[in-house]
């Protein structure tokens, strides 16, 4: 064990490398505001729209992998805004990120992925064939 | 078990084809709705003659003031003769309009009486009565007899027009059987011949002898009288003696 | 009683025919016979002579299981179910037709009884089909309930594969009623109704035995003002409302008890409910109005409250078409052109529908914005008594007690149009008591025969001054309990005024020389529901004078009859229209409010007799309509003439300061001061020259009349229907 680590000077090591990692000092605080979390961590890839995935084992299992969104979304993320192809690493289901993975499917007819859009002017609105009870009256257009 | 048999080879037969239920049309061959046809529609007039409407003033005058719809069975009666056997609802609205009644209480009256018949038949309208003691003494073979002959089948018309056959029930002509009603006349006591006959006087618009064909004045015994033959016997018979005067 | 003789019934009624006018004598009334004891299951009751064993039945509580018989048609006693033992008696007797006897015990429990009930069921479901599933009268169904309660608990039916069930095919009667023969049960009730009580004798038994159905032989139409009631009457699904059809279960339904507007009688009504939607209306025994009877337009219109509704508040944009907007902009801009309007330049109108609480909240915020001009649609005479004395514009003489009365004098009134329910009291009085009907107007059917005195308004005037020469005057001079009814339409013309004075000087005399002193002669018979109302509240009769005034605001509530448009107005005029239909009156306004129809609000209405009934909200109004008075009262405040009330109650408060009439639910007054409207009616008697003209003459100028009943499909089927029939030879 080293003198840094009993002297915790390694957090303090790890708060710079973060806190350059996320662009100085007003990065970070723009991250925090955004993200009210501050991590360093290994760039694994960016999905195409955006959305860039972190790796760093020094945080235990279950934090070591994370998504960081793009930030045209700003604060409106939201867990399915990550695509199908990257859900996998993101939730363990395997350590081969897409673009390193050979075994992944692609063909044409896979449709593009979309995100959730409840509560959104795009939501689904199920709509009735039922007539309403009441037929409202209409006025005449004026010629 | 027998039964559970029946029952088992009966769902399978039924299996085969489909098992939907129906109901009977109404077995009646008449109808008791009115459907306009163009022999019998209201568009064609009907007007009694002359005549019918002396006899209707004298019918009218029978039923008291406020009941002349008495008259009713009397008038369509009427009608029908002069249309030839049939009513026509012409012939059912003159009526109403005569009675001053609606038209629904005439139509009520003219089916539900058998007598009245609302579609067209043939000049002789033969109603052959197969009630049990006329079937027994052979109205089928008559009937048959009467349905080739005119070439009119039961409850139709023949194909010259002159003729219409209906099977009817009694009668009242039992101790004749078997019997015909050729429109207001019997013919009694018939066998398969004068079946023929009738047919053929008919078809020649001759009027054949109506009443019994055995040579019976009217129902009495064929043999001659089998009881009642002696004098009646006076007043006092069998009376014992103490009591004669 | 039994089996009265119902030859006038039976009788071809055509308005050719005059009826015998040849006076009868009235003999004075028997004293009453006397009573007697009769056992009912050991149960003694007293009864008068003539009794039938059901009715004394019903006297004690004991429910005798009937289907042909019916409280208020003749009896037939063709449906044997109510069979009943009678001690000493071999066979049970049908109890609907069997008088009782002095001394006579009925055991209506007993094995034989339910042997016979039982075997009665048993033919009669031997050729009724078992498709209750899909039957609109499932859970209403007289021959369901019964089978239940009477019938045997197993079923000897093995014919199926044989002959089966008999079949019956269907008859087309109109687009009101759906009939399915083969579930008839021949019970003849509908028969029974058309002849007696409608007026239309098309229905009849046809064929006999097994093959005889219920029909009309010839495809006809049922031309009735009345037919509906025949649904009500059939104990099985043979007869079925064809609007409501597959729509729902009776026990589904909620039913809420309320009071019809669309026409002057007021009839009680049941209102069917399910999901907030109006499914049909059936009509509420009332013996004082419409004993169980509803007309068609009554009970078929409901499907008019779906349809052409106001559902938002519209206001006239800039390129003057109406568009919807928020209640608070619509309220704004009405109180902006309430505010602005110099006082006497606001007109209030009321229409056909409108409510005796909107109406005084209405009068009341045009009176304390400075303006008098409340004005109902319909005219009536100002001059004399005008509408001061309430019994100048009433139905003196109740619907009820026109059954009692001796002789009827129509005026310019087709009753069989205008007030269904009263034309068919008459004709009960017609065919049952023996009374005349005299007629002058122009030649109608009113489905009994009646003396038509001609349409020239001169022979009032003849009848008025005791000079006329026509036998009418005499029947009329010797009628121990006369009636005259005059058609409130009569009043809009110029000689209206005229005309009433001579109804009044008619009426009155005949009335002071009765010795039934509390028999009332005078009646006017209103053609609308609010009218009566209005005229309470003190609204003017008929909008002439004021619109000639050019008013530079008119309220328009309900007001669709077209007495107002826009033409008499001057163009910059606004016309705030406030009502629950898009109509003649919404389609000229430029702020429109929605407000509720009569099954949507609790109100008072007012009927012709002045009785005051209240409707109970059945469903709620639709989209953003609210309660008229409560519009009202929203909008006084932003005028800033705030109305002192906050609840219906003190609505009815108000109502009760202005006549105690308008809230006393259910009763009516009788009317006083005849000889004061006379006295003053006495300067009006001018000559007349003009023809007595009905505004509704035929049967397809009866079922669309007012808002409601123009916007529902239903009637204007039958319109087409009736015109169709018109066509046919039968």
């Amino acid at each position: 064990m080293s003198l840094g680590k009993i002297l915790a000077l390694d957090k303090l090591t790890n708060f710079f490398n973060a806190l350059r990692q996320n662009g100085g000092i007003k990065g970070s605080l723009y991250k925090l505001y955004r993200q009210d979390e501050l991590k360093d961590g290994k760039l694994v890839g960016e999905d195409k729209y955006g959305n860039k995935y972190y790796e760093n084992a020094r945080y235990f299992y279950g934090r070591n992998r994370w998504v960081e969104y793009n930030d045209k979304v700003y604060l409106n993320y939201d867990g399915s805004q990550v695509p199908a192809e990257w859900f996998g690493w993101l939730h363990y289901k395997t350590d081969l990120p897409p673009h390193q993975d050979p075994s992944r499917p692609k063909y044409k007819w896979m449709a593009d992925f979309t995100e959730n859009m409840s509560g959104t002017t795009g939501q689904y609105v199920p709509y009735s064939t039922t007539r309403s009870k009441v037929e409202p009256w209409v006025p005449k257009k004026a010629a | 078990m027998l039964s559970s048999l029946r029952t088992g080879v009966q769902g399978v037969l039924r299996a085969a084809s489909r098992s939907i239920q129906t109901s009977s049309a109404l077995q009646h061959d008449s109808l008791f709705v009115h459907r306009d046809t163009p022999q019998d529609n209201p568009d064609i007039p009907f007007e009694f003659s002359e005549a019918n409407k002396k006899r209707i003033d004298a019918l009218l005058g029978i039923y008291p003031e406020g009941h002349k719809r008495g008259a009713m069975i009397p008038l369509l009666d009427l009608a029908q003769r002069q249309s030839g056997g049939w009513l026509p609802i012409s012939a059912m609205h003159k009526v109403a309009e005569i009675l001053n009644l609606p038209r629904m209480r005439v139509y009520e009256v003219a089916t539900f009486y058998t007598m009245f018949i609302r579609r067209p038949i043939g000049k002789y309208h033969i109603q052959v009565c197969t009630t049990t003691p006329c079937w027994l003494r052979g109205s089928d073979a008559i009937l048959k007899a009467l349905t080739e002959g005119t070439q009119c089948h039961v409850g139709g018309n023949s194909p010259c027009g002159k003729f219409s056959i209906s099977e009817v029930e009694c009668l009242g002509a039992c101790v004749n059987a078997p019997m015909v009603q050729v429109n207001d006349d019997y013919y009694e006591d018939l066998t398969v011949d004068d079946a023929k006959e009738i047919v053929e006087k008919l078809k020649k618009d001759e009027k054949p002898k109506p009443g019994p064909r055995s040579g019976r004045f009217a129902s009495e015994p064929l043999g001659g009288l089998t009881s009642l033959t002696e004098e009646p016997t006076g007043p006092g018979y069998g009376l014992q003696d103490g009591l004669k005067s | 009683m039994l089996r009265q003789p119902l030859t006038r019934a039976l009788k071809l009624s055509s308005p050719a025919r005059a009826a015998p006018l040849a006076a009868r004598t009235f003999a004075a009334q028997p004293p009453a016979p006397e009573k007697f004891e009769v056992f009912i299951d050991d149960k003694p009751v007293q009864v008068e002579p003539g009794t039938t064993i059901l009715q004394a039945a019903a006297l004690v509580g004991v429910e005798i299981p009937r289907f042909c018989y019916h409280e208020r048609l003749a009896v037939a006693g063709n449906c044997r179910m109510c069979l009943v033992e009678i001690e000493k008696s071999p066979k049970p007797a049908a109890a609907c037709a069997m008088p009782v006897m002095k001394g006579m015990r009925v055991k209506t429990n007993s094995d034989l009884t339910k042997k016979a009930r039982e075997g009665v069921m048993e033919f009669l479901l031997v050729n009724h089909p078992l498709d209750c599933p899909i039957c609109d009268q499932g859970g209403e169904c007289d021959l369901q309930d019964q089978s239940m309660a009477f019938g045997s608990d197993r079923s000897r039916f093995t014919d199926i594969h044989f002959s089966g069930k008999r079949a019956v095919e269907d008859k087309d009667v109109g687009p009101l009623i759906k009939t399915i023969m083969t579930r008839c049960i021949h019970c003849t009730r509908c028969i029974r109704f058309a002849s007696e009580v409608a007026g239309v004798d098309d229905f009849g038994t046809t064929g006999r035995g097994t093959d005889m159905q219920v029909g009309t032989y010839v495809e006809k139409m049922f031309l009735s003002e009345l037919s509906g009631n025949i649904i009500d009457l059939c104990p099985v699904g043979a007869l079925t409302s064809k609007p409501y059809s597959f729509a729902a279960r009776p026990w589904e339904t909620r039913r809420i008890d309320s009071v019809d507007v669309l026409d002057p009688l007021g009839s009680n009504i049941v209102v069917a409910t399910r999901t907030n939607e109006v499914l049909r209306i059936l009509p509420r025994t009332n013996e004082e109005i419409n004993e169980e009877w509803l007309s068609d337009k009554s009970r078929f219109a409901c499907d008019g409250l779906k349809r052409q509704r106001l559902v938002t508040p519209m206001m006239k944009d800039s390129r003057g078409n109406l568009t919807p907007v928020e209640w608070e902009d619509a309220m704004v801009a009405a109180a902006r052109a309430l505010q602005d309007c110099p006082p006497g330049k606001l007109l209030a109108v009321a229409g056909d529908l409108a409510d005796a609480e909107s109406l005084v909240a209405l009068k009341d915020l045009v009176n304390r914005l400075g303006s008098e001009n409340t004005c109902t649609e319909q005219y009536f005479p100002l001059e004399g008594a005008g509408i001061d004395l309430r019994s100048s514009y009433l139905c003196n003489t109740k619907i009820a007690n026109v059954e009692e009365s001796d002789f009827v004098l129509l005026i310019g009134a087709n009753t069989r149009f205008e007030a269904p329910l009263l034309n068919a009291r008459i004709r009960k009085a017609y065919i049952h008591k023996d009374t005349d009907v005299a007629f002058i107007g122009p030649k109608v059917d009113l489905t009994y025969d009646y003396t038509h005195v001609g349409d020239s308004a001169s022979i009032l005037k003849d009848l008025a001054s005791g000079t006329s020469s026509h036998e009418v005057m005499k029947r009329l001079e010797s009628a121990k309990r006369p009636v005259v009814i005059l058609g409130a339409d009569q009043l809009k013309t110029p000689e209206g005024a005229a005309i009433l004075a001579y109804t009044q000087e008619l009426a009155l005399r005949l009335q002071d020389k009765l010795e039934d002193k509390s028999w009332k002669v005078l009646n006017v018979l209103q053609r609308t529901a609010s009218q009566v109302a209005a005229l309470d509240i003190g609204y003017k009769p008929g909008v002439g004078p004021v619109l000639q005034d050019g008013p530079k605001v008119v309220y328009l509530l309900g007001a669709d009859s077209g007495v107002v448009s826009r033409d008499q107005l001057p163009k910059d005029a606004v016309v705030i229209y406030q009502g629950h239909h898009g109509d003649v009156g919404a389609a000229m306004a430029d702020i429109v409010l929605p407000g509720a129809a009569y099954t949507e609000k609790r109100a008072t209405y007012v009927n012709a007799e002045g009785r005051a009934q209240q409707t109970l909200a059945a469903v709620s109004p639709p989209g953003k309509a609210r309660d008229d008075w409560k519009i009202i009262r929203a909008l006084s405040e932003i005028v800033g003439e705030r109305l002192p009330y906050d609840s219906l109650d003190e609505v009815r408060d108000r109502l009760s300061q202005i006549s105690p009439a308008l809230v006393t639910y259910g009763n009516v007054e009788d009317n006083n001061y005849f000889a004061q409207a006379r006295a003053l009616a006495q300067s009006l008697q001018k000559p007349v020259s003009g023809k007595v003209d009905v505004q509704l003459k035929q049967l397809e100028d009866f079922f669309m009349t007012d808002t409601i009943s123009r916007a529902s499909p239903t009637m204007a089927k039958c319109v087409q229907a009736v015109l169709k029939q018109k066509q046919s030879k039968y």
